[in-house]
């Protein structure tokens, strides 16, 4: 609930509302200060996006993942309690840990240090993220990637916790 | 327009482009530390037990970020530098990292 709906649900928010105001905020047209103020409430999000993206990361990697890959007593049948060896013992969920679970355990930390680059340009260059094409374009690009790697990762931890919720 | 403002338009580039290609090369090294040790060339160790190898292979590719990101940051940041070609490398990094994170490419090594 805390890694997937408060945290991870927040950065994937944060990240949709940090690629809008990028792409509908840029331009070169406006003053310096309008600019610079504009770019204030920007830089929160992204720095917002970024430390919530490590949250979510770390939270799934030393929290919640341990007890999702413990080994279950040998000649248990309720395998409930051990979400990886439930999903593996039924052949038409495989997938979900050998393609689903992969997935999640990697990707998530790519998404987190690219928005961690792109805040700490936000950070260092304010306005100019705005006014400038080129930084712009290669924020929102990167942006663009953390929101598809973290969505991913979102949706495939649904399909997992259908199957074998961790309680 | 405040002495501030005036910094942020003249500021070289180099920092942000560091920052961008130190993620490429996190993302990177991610997807390298994923296929060795689905190769079986390198595993890992895990540094926290009940997390397994991928405690171990995201540390180590963490490390490999930030150590990227401060060796660039240090030459680059007052350095005004082709943004194209810093863009292409970094995306073409990130576009491998991924890559080799995907598991139905491990079958390919493994």
């Amino acid at each position: 609930m805390v890694h997937g709906v408060v945290l991870g649900g927040g950065a994937l928010m944060a990240l949709a509302a940090a690629l809008f105001a990028l792409r509908a905020m840029r331009g070169t047209d406006a003053s310096h200060a309008v600019a610079e103020d504009r770019t204030r409430y920007l830089v929160w999000l992204m720095v917002f996006a970024a430390a919530t993206l490590w949250l979510t990361v770390l939270v799934g990697t030393y929290v919640n993942f341990p007890p999702y890959r413990a080994t279950p007593p040998d000649g248990l049948a309720d395998l409930r309690q051990y979400p990886r060896s439930l999903i593996q013992s039924n052949p038409a969920t495989v997938w979900l840990h050998a393609f689903a679970m992969e997935i999640k355990e990697h990707m998530p930390w790519m998404a987190a240090m690219v928005a961690t680059a792109v805040a700490f340009v936000a950070i260092r260059y304010r306005s100019r993220l705005l006014t400038d094409p080129q930084l712009n374009g290669m924020a929102t690009m990167l942006l663009a990637i953390c929101f598809v790697l973290a969505s991913l990762a979102g949706v495939l931890g649904i399909f997992i916790n259908k199957v074998a919720p961790l309680d | 327009m405040t002495t501030t403002d005036q910094g942020h338009e003249r500021m070289p580039n180099g920092a942000a482009l560091a920052s961008f290609l130190a993620a490429g090369t996190g993302v990177f090294a991610v997807g390298f530390f994923v296929i060795v040790n689905e190769a079986g060339l390198f595993a890992a160790p895990a540094l926290y037990g009940p997390a397994g190898g991928v405690s171990g292979r995201t540390t180590f590719a963490a490390v490999s970020w930030l150590v990227a990101w401060a060796v660039l940051h240090r030459r680059w940041k007052d350095r005004q530098l082709s943004a194209n070609r810093v863009h292409t490398i970094t995306l073409v990094l990130i576009a491998l990292g991924i890559m080799l994170s995907f598991p139905p490419v491990w079958r390919i090594v493994a």
